[in-house]
């Protein structure tokens, strides 16, 4: 179907770049020189703002996908089976746990967790270890730590990003089949190459390994890509100060944490020394909600989401944590001012 | 396209990629974007990008002689249209020309005087680091948590920053700016310490300056915040690490 479509989608394209670029050509000679200056510093910011993203992210998408062939070649079914518990609440909480033993961040966790689906991970487990990895791990333990000091932010952090990871695996796990909250993936067909064999070598399952590595590479590093142009673009074009002059009521200034950390879209590793930016502005319950929801929710993430889990899926994945992040902020910000 | 052929493509980017990540590591402009305490795991990226590159390749050696053999070739190589998504970083990477955060991004990111930037490390440490040794964010830092901020005042200073021009500011002055990231170029916000010099209208917006001097405190939205008279301001290259790290 593909090659099918392929000549024809590319002469449109071609069509709707050649308009694009005489409709430029036109307005370009009839704007002021400063709108140039103007837009060349834009181009400079966004350039420079989406390098940042990318080249932060990149070695992430490849450990994370790395995990994934490796899971793919030397974990079998079995083996799998025999580790997950039958119970779903069981299962969930294992699976939130989960994130301690691969310590993936949002970029890694995507391709990884639908590894683990094909594996045979039950639904409630692999949507929990989706949500709760990114900041339920070794790594975003220390830099939190870092940032706050082993207080009340690490603990309500943590504490709260298990909770909304485990409520959220058990939602998912009245869905008995899994076909209905997955997308199907090309790339996780038997391939001749990527079919683990018993009696394949040391070398050359890690040879498939890597060429896992390599497709899903590319079909997550996609979307990587197409949600850091937008984030790069949003960071470009709309001010921070308008998004932070909106409002600092209770109610208010969780909204607006909960947007930046969307918006934002920075790496569950650091985002801990972003939000000590805020502390003095926001009050506790805003900036706790942005360290929980930020990981498990972001421009990005909810790109590669889409490419795993079907349409309705991505709306629960977002909704619930949302829901759940803004009523706990919205708590903190009532019960201690 | 037939399979071998985007098996080559696939193969191309990947090695772009590596040799695009690896031209910023070794031109140092990998700074430019990331906080450097990140750029051993970009060492990383590139030497996995390399090997996933070479993956790539001998796959196709593979099929070419499975090819040979009169086998069926069984690699079922992605759809172009994924591939193409790599180019956008690479073009980006090569059309813009390289250039740190500077007083543009102002615009949407803003720029602090006071920024409210409590850390685990208290400003005792601060009081430790030599005062001519203290950079922007070291000062304004200090005049954020010190109730006191006279006892500064007179003291000596040297930093580093670029100039950026603000109505806030009389004609003889500037600010001295410095953009601080944690992890890439998207969390970075500006602070900016202002500096007095009678020369100042012979300075460029957005170069770069060494600004010696005394510290005084003047206020600015009903802050005080820390100013250097300047005795020296000197034109200098962008610094290896354009941006401060909290």
């Amino acid at each position: 179907m593909e090659t099918a479509t392929t000549p024809n989608r590319l002469s449109r394209n071609l069509i709707v770049l050649v308009t694009f670029g005489v409709l430029i050509f036109v307005a370009g000679a009839m704007l002021p020189a400063a709108f140039f200056t103007w837009l060349w510093d834009r181009m400079n910011v966004f350039a420079t703002v989406f390098l940042g993203i990318f080249v932060e992210a990149v070695p992430y998408l490849i450990l994370g996908t790395l995990a994934s062939g490796l899971v793919e070649v030397f974990l079998d079914r079995d083996q799998m089976s025999k580790w997950v518990l039958g119970r779903p609440a069981a299962a969930a909480v294992s699976g939130a746990f989960m994130g301690m033993i691969f310590p993936v961040c949002e970029c890694g966790v995507v391709p990884l967790t639908r590894r683990l689906f094909h594996k045979g991970l039950p639904l409630s487990a692999g949507i929990s270890f989706l949500l709760a990895a990114p900041v339920l791990n070794p790594i975003v333990v220390f830099s939190t730590a870092a940032a706050f000091g082993w207080g009340e932010m690490l603990a309500w952090r943590f504490g709260l990003s298990f909770f909304i990871a485990v409520v959220t695996g058990l939602i998912f796990s009245v869905e008995k089949e899994a076909v209905n909250v997955l997308r199907p993936a090309l790339s996780l067909h038997d391939h001749e190459h990527t079919h683990a064999d018993v009696n394949d070598s040391f070398l050359e399952k890690i040879r498939k390994a890597l060429m896992i590595t390599v497709d899903e590479f590319f079909e997550m590093g996609r979307y990587l890509i197409l949600g850091t142009v937008l984030a790069a673009s949003l960071q470009t074009f709309i001010p921070q100060s308008a998004l932070l002059a909106v409002g600092s009521g209770p109610i208010l200034s969780v909204l607006i944490m909960l947007g930046l950390a969307v918006l934002l879209s920075i790496c569950s590793t650091v985002d801990s020394f972003i939000a000590l930016g805020f502390v003095g502005t926001f009050s506790f319950g805003s900036i706790l909600s942005f360290l929980v929801f930020g990981p498990m929710v972001d421009i990005k993430s909810v790109m590669m989401y889409l490419q795993v889990f079907k349409r309705r899926s991505v709306f629960y994945i977002i909704a619930i944590p949302f829901m759940l992040s803004l009523l706990s902020g919205l708590l903190f910000n009532y019960l201690s001012p | 396209m037939p399979s071998r052929m985007i098996r080559s493509f696939q193969g191309l980017l990947l090695l772009g990629l590596s040799i695009f990540f690896a031209s910023k590591a070794a031109n140092g402009q990998l700074t430019w974007y990331i906080n450097a305490r990140f750029i051993p795991l970009t060492i990383f990226g590139i030497i996995m990008l390399a090997i996933l590159a070479q993956t790539v390749f001998t796959e196709i050696k593979r099929s070419r002689q499975r090819a040979l053999a009169g086998e069926h070739d069984h690699d079922h190589a992605p759809a172009p249209s994924s591939l193409w998504f790599m180019l956008v970083p690479l073009l980006v990477g090569v059309l813009i020309p390289a250039r740190p955060l500077d007083s543009s991004a102002f615009a949407t990111k803003g720029f602090n005087t006071n920024a409210p930037l409590v850390s685990a490390d208290s400003s005792a440490l601060l009081f430790e680091i030599d005062s001519e040794e203290r950079n922007v964010l070291d000062w304004i830092k200090l005049f954020n948590y010190e109730e006191d901020v006279t006892q500064f005042i007179g003291q000596k200073a040297s930093v580093i920053g670029f100039v950026y021009f603000n109505e806030d500011l009389s004609k003889n002055q500037f600010f001295v700016s410095r953009f601080v990231v944690s992890c890439c170029a998207a969390d970075g916000f500006a602070i900016a310490m202002a500096a007095e010099w009678d020369d100042a209208a012979t300075l460029q917006q957005d170069s770069w300056v060494l600004v010696k001097g005394t510290i005084e405190a003047i206020t600015i939205d009903d802050r005080r915040v820390p100013m250097i008279v300047a005795e020296s301001v000197q034109e200098v290259p962008v610094p290896s690490q354009p941006y401060l790290y909290p």
